[in-house]
């Protein structure tokens, strides 16, 4: 019904046009999903794999795949959503098309809460003595110090129009909270400091099972979360006053939408460390595929091309055929930041637009 | 003549401003004025009065500091957010710039009020896109981007998302700022059909006192004594806007409703002829300075008619003629004799 209404106006627009993106995305994110569960430093053939699904075996490549590959595709595909979502929404709700919650600090803020919980109250929380309730207790931190810095950008950027102002004074405040961090360090003793650093060495493949659990729930919040929000973060592309005018009660659509995205932000720094760039970049990529500004369209989007990036950067990372590892946050960077540049050298007369 | 027209918005001592912290800045004394269904009124002032606030306030953008504001009868406190953006469309002087957003999607975003939760576009509400769309006469760019769009497009644009969000009262602060001459009487024309033919009530700012005066049916005039409220005729009439400007730089003429600037008087000239020649040749004297009057003179211009097509200047000891305006009229400047 839909769809007879909308061909009558245009073909660019058609439900057919997005429609086909879409299910050519599931089936490049399934094709990567399966790729990165064999691809990796062990050869592991598809036959292989196939048994080691259906016979429920003890061999070396059951292990592999259920106790390594399989959490870590999963966690790889739950840092491309939320990351992507959270960098879309903050591009939004600030009208700044270079905001993402790495460059504007939202993972430093999460770091904080990580560093009061970990260096600040307990030598045991570690994490591999975490369970339970210190996962959500981690989580909750990290949630609380992205979004207080969320909060500020949102002041911050109240007051200065200007994108790059609002980016610059994002880079101080992850510096000045970096600096808080490297304090907290200083009088933390051994066992603290060797708990954090090896937090914020953290990647995709450190996570326990129950990490994995609180943080699928998480981002299954943040998703509903920015699912509630798509009708607001429309309104809000106008402006503030055009928003209101239009009847979006403003304040409280912030709420929902800086709830959501600290809370997608903040779980994957919380479990993985930061990992930059995927937040800012996802999102410009979700707008060149599908041409349009609509959130109904950008958030599936976003969620699509968020996860297969990140199984992209896994994949590449664990450099099939070698022993060598990559850092992960190596990979994202490298794949992250040439579309941020392309974003900036984007037709000048574009510079103020997202 | 008792069939009076139906007021949709009307304020009493009003008090429009800002607070910052506990203080109130209010920027006029208690302010009153009313709008009837269907008038096209032009909010009138100089800049900073207060023009955009008093429609910022009307749009629910700024809180009121004082007096009451009602719309259909209903004080606007007990209006949600959402009640309010049905009575009330609002188009601001900010120009919204959004990458792949479509004349569509921006007139789809006026239905925000009608829509439910995700903002799916039914086909009730596709229709009253599409009759907007074409109401403004943007049909052929609804496909372009937004960003493509010329000035006046943008701006028939903006009048289509706020047609789409059906409230009948438009406010509008300086729809025609940005505007070339063309696309300015476009849009006015637009809004003098809609105030007809839709029953909108639209209230708009302007710096253009001309098209004001020949175009709405009612002016609100925003002055440091306050508001005064009436039909561009009657302020006219009553000599309303000649102190708006500074009597020594600018003329107003209240026949027409026209402004001319006023330069110092070099001396005067007389003018004889027919037509158009002669009220162009005029013009062009008293823009450079020259009082024009029919009776005596040391210097008469004689314009081109019927049988000859050049003007003559007869002065005191000389007599010369002329192609063009340009070069009669640097000729009396250049000579200047006339004290």
């Amino acid at each position: 019904m839909s769809g007879k209404k909308q061909q009558v106006f245009t073909p660019l627009y058609s439900p057919n046009r997005s429609g086909m993106i879409f299910s050519g995305l599931v089936l490049v994110l399934i094709l990567f999903f399966v790729l990165d569960l064999f691809l990796g430093s062990v050869s592991i053939r598809p036959g292989e794999i196939i048994k080691a699904i259906f016979h429920n075996s003890d061999d070396i490549t059951n292990t592999i795949l259920t106790q390594f590959r399989l959490p870590k595709a999963v966690t790889a595909l739950l840092v491309g959503i939320a990351l992507s979502i959270s960098g879309l929404q903050m591009q939004t709700l600030f009208r700044n098309p270079m905001a993402g919650p790495y460059v504007l600090g939202l993972s430093s803020g999460a770091s904080l809460g990580v560093a009061f919980v970990i260096l600040g109250f307990s030598a045991d929380l570690s994490p591999e003595s975490i369970k339970g309730f210190g996962n959500w207790a981690i989580a909750a931190a990290s949630w609380t110090g992205a979004g207080l810095v969320m909060l500020l950008i949102m002041m911050i950027s109240s007051r200065v129009k200007n994108i790059m102002t609002v980016l610059i004074l994002g880079i101080m405040l992850s510096s000045a909270i970096s600096a808080i961090v490297s304090i907290m360090q200083y009088f933390s003793n051994e066992t603290m400091l060797k708990a954090y650093i090896i937090w914020t060495m953290g990647s995709l493949g450190n996570l326990t099972a129950s990490q994995l659990n609180v943080m699928l729930l998480s981002v299954l919040i943040g998703v509903i979360l920015s699912l509630i929000s798509v009708k607001m973060l429309n309104a809000l592309l106008l402006g503030e006053d055009y928003a209101k005018s239009i009847g979006l009660d403003v304040r409280r659509s912030r709420y929902v939408i800086i709830a959501g995205t600290s809370i997608l932000a903040g779980t994957i720094t919380a479990f993985c460390g930061p990992i930059g760039f995927i937040g800012i970049a996802v999102p410009h990529l979700a707008r060149i595929i599908f041409r349009t500004s609509d959130h109904k369209v950008l958030i599936p989007g976003t969620i699509l091309a968020g996860a297969i990036i990140m199984l992209a950067s896994d994949i590449i990372s664990q450099m099939p055929g070698s022993d060598n590892v990559l850092p992960v946050n190596s990979v994202t960077a490298l794949i992250g930041i040439p579309v941020v540049v392309w974003v900036i050298l984007r037709d000048q007369k574009y510079r103020d637009i997202f | 003549m008792r069939n009076r027209i139906e007021n949709i918005l009307s304020f009493k001592d009003l008090e429009i401003g800002f607070r910052s912290g506990k203080h109130r800045h209010v920027l006029l004394p208690p302010l009153i004025g009313s709008a009837g269904k269907g008038e096209l009124i032009a909010v009138i002032g100089k800049n900073g009065i207060g023009k955009s606030t008093i429609l910022r306030t009307f749009a629910g953008l700024q809180a009121l500091l004082g007096g009451e504001l009602t719309i259909d009868g209903k004080s606007v406190a007990e209006f949600s957010r959402m009640q309010l953006s049905a009575e009330i469309g609002y188009i601001s002087t900010e120009i919204i710039k959004v990458s792949n957003m479509k004349v569509y999607d921006l007139v789809s975003l006026g239905r925000f009020p009608h829509t439910n939760w995700l903002g799916r576009i039914d086909t009730a509400d596709h229709n009253v896109i599409i009759e907007a769309i074409s109401k403004t006469g943007m049909s052929e760019f609804i496909n372009r981007p937004i960003t493509e769009l010329s000035d006046g497009e943008r701006q028939r644009a903006m009048v289509a998302m706020v047609l789409a969000q059906d409230a009948g009262i438009m406010v509008m602060d300086e729809p025609t700022a940005f505007l070339d001459i063309s696309s300015k009487f476009e849009i006015i024309q637009l809004m003098h059909e809609l105030t007809r033919s839709r029953e909108k009530t639209i209230i708009f700012s302007t710096h253009d006192l001309t098209t004001a005066v020949s175009q709405a049916d009612k002016i609100w005039l925003l002055k440091e004594q306050g508001l005064i409220e009436g039909a561009p005729e009657d302020l006219m009439l009553e000599g309303a806007f000649k102190t708006l400007f500074d009597d020594r730089k600018v003329q107003f003429n209240s026949n027409d409703g026209s402004f001319t600037i006023r330069n110092d008087e070099k001396g005067k000239i007389v003018v004889r002829g027919e037509g158009v020649n002669k009220y162009w040749t005029e013009k062009a004297l008293l823009r450079a300075g020259y009082a024009v009057n029919e009776s005596e003179s040391i210097v008469e211009v004689e314009v081109p008619s019927p049988v000859n097509s050049n003007w003559k200047c007869k002065t005191p000891g000389s007599y010369q003629e002329f192609d063009s305006i340009f070069k009669l009229v640097n000729w009396i400047r250049d000579n200047d004799f006339i004290s």
